[in-house]
């Protein structure tokens, strides 16, 4: 594996006093960028020294507890774990899900107005969507919902002005370049262009999550 | 026989515990009381572990019959307390008797109350907690606030007997709460003058004031230069500044990501105050260095750790 190239070099800062940051800085979706997030992510956790790990689409947040080690030990600790990680392999590609969505009517209110805005048809859209395959980034805000990565740069498009009051469970939503999966019914301001009936997240499951951050996902149109 | 039915449920009272922690990669926050401090406190008091279930209840309004004889303690927000409309104090290990109502009238100071009963309170486990995280519906009583009706057990039987704290030592709680805090990963972002406002101005904590966060009202809190934040993760405690300039606390049951400058990050050991904070109430944050943060916290562990077994902050 070739060395990491310097513009991928993150910093690492304080977070308060009882986590630290590690800060790619890149524009939009990288994935070399993701790659090195989640192997760190994944190298952290086995360290047991932190509380959470939780990897973003250019950060890393680890909190810990403060009585067991300063914020500047903590830093070298990170910074150990890069080194080691820049030898290693890349991370193992994730589980590969299908997501089957119903695009546009009722379970996508905003199909064809951002079909129209930007000059497709709604098919077109469809096509466009549901063609690449995405990563997982990320998951939260809350319970479920996964973070995806860059859409086609035609279906790039911002959140709504006013967040809609309600987003049902399973929404398949475009905010800017992202594009993500509501885990649960909640406030949001993204753009809603389907819906999947699968649950992203059902606490009474064996396994309460689909899909976990480092995963794949393509997205099957109904 | 249930040990306890729930006559009101007050304005909003909840199963908690230590928590979940661990989970945030996946969207689950940690939860858990509120205020971890005054939890430990009540329970202590009643001869439980310092992270038995016990009940939350926020703002007061709470009446509960208990079934069977058993012990109690009531911790955190100073409400007037009664059981069989005789005040009781707060802060001490009580017995109750088969019949006995207790009512907890309106927070006067800080905003939420812990009642820890011996034994503590059975409820429904998720990732090893049965904190209540009302979004989701996870642990707790059906995942909800008590309600009328409610009958609730008892997850162990009895043991042990009531306990003191030493004179002195339980804190006190008013209405300006004060955070020590730490700058947050994009303090360098905010403009000098919020800079300065933040450690500077009092806040006041608007209505809008859960488990979840609490949106302040005060001198406005604005980025140098309009800029554009991918959605990054995000830490209780800290202090988000959306472009509105009106900044919000993330708490115990906060969103686990956001997409808004993190202006300020408060410190390990003041965490606990988080949970005390009612709508109204003044709030200002007092800047730490560095350097002071792992003293308080280990000068704050070492005290309560020796007057509570196993707790740290």
């Amino acid at each position: 594996m070739s060395a990491p190239q310097p513009d991928l070099q993150p910093n690492i800062r304080h977070y308060g006093d009882h986590a630290v940051l590690v800060e790619w800085n890149v524009d939009g979706f990288d994935a070399a960028v993701s790659d090195q997030v989640h192997a760190l992510a994944a190298r952290l956790r086995k360290t047991d020294l932190f509380i959470e790990v939780m990897p973003g689409y250019d950060s890393l947040v680890a909190s810990f507890d403060g009585a067991r080690m300063s914020v500047g030990a903590a830093t070298r600790k990170v910074e150990d774990a890069m080194v080691r990680e820049s030898r290693s392999e890349t991370a193992a590609a994730g589980r590969l899900v299908n997501i089957p969505v119903t695009y546009g009517g009722a379970d996508g209110p905003d199909l064809i107005a951002m079909a129209e805005h930007i000059g497709k048809t709604p098919e077109e859209v469809i096509s466009l969507h549901s063609e690449p395959e995405y990563r997982v980034c990320m998951m939260g805000f809350i319970p479920g919902f996964a973070f995806l990565s860059e859409v086609d740069p035609i279906l790039q498009h911002p959140r709504h002005a006013t967040p809609r009051a309600v987003v049902p469970a399973g929404s398949v939503g475009i905010a800017n370049w992202q594009t993500g999966i509501y885990g649960l019914e909640s406030p949001g301001g993204w753009q809603i262009i389907g819906r999947t009936e699968l649950d992203m997240f059902d606490a009474t499951r064996k396994k309460p999550f689909l899909v976990e951050a480092g995963d794949r996902i393509r997205f099957v149109p109904k | 026989m249930s040990a306890i039915t729930v006559l009101n449920g007050g304005t909003q009272t909840t199963v908690q515990d230590a928590g979940r922690p661990g989970h945030r990669h996946l969207g689950i926050p940690r939860s858990g009381a509120a205020d971890k401090l005054s939890f430990a406190i009540a329970n202590h008091l009643v001869g439980n572990d310092w992270d038995a279930p016990a009940l939350e209840c926020a703002l007061g309004g709470l009446h509960l019959r208990f079934e069977r004889d058993s012990r109690i303690a009531l911790s955190g927000a100073q409400m007037w307390a009664q059981i069989n409309g005789m005040n009781v104090d707060l802060n001490r290990a009580l017995p109750v008797e088969a019949g006995d109502i207790l009512t907890l009238s309106y927070a006067r100071d800080g905003c939420r109350g812990y009642i820890a009963v011996a034994g503590g309170i059975a409820a429904t486990e998720f990732l090893g907690s049965v904190s209540t995280y009302l979004p989701a519906a996870l642990g707790g009583i059906e995942g909800r606030a008590l309600k009328t009706g409610d009958t609730l057990d008892l997850s162990a039987d009895p043991a042990g007997e009531g306990r003191t704290l030493p004179k002195g030592y339980i804190p006190f709680l008013s209405g300006h709460i004060v955070l020590r805090a730490r700058s947050g990963p994009e303090w360098d972002l905010l403009s000098p003058d919020s800079q300065r406002y933040l450690f500077t101005t009092p806040f006041i904590a608007t209505p809008a004031t859960d488990r979840m966060g609490s949106r302040l009202r005060g001198d406005r809190i604005v980025t140098d230069k309009k800029f554009a934040m991918t959605s990054s993760p995000l830490l209780p405690g800290t202090l988000q500044c959306p472009p509105d300039g009106q900044p919000i606390l993330a708490l115990a049951d906060g969103h686990c990501t956001g997409g808004y400058a993190r202006g300020l990050h408060v410190i390990q050991a003041d965490q606990w105050l988080l949970g005390q904070i009612a709508p109204g109430m003044k709030l200002s944050f007092r800047r730490c260095f560095e350097e002071e943060a792992p003293d308080i916290l280990q000068t704050r562990n070492a005290l309560w750790s020796t007057l509570i077994p196993g707790f740290s902050f």
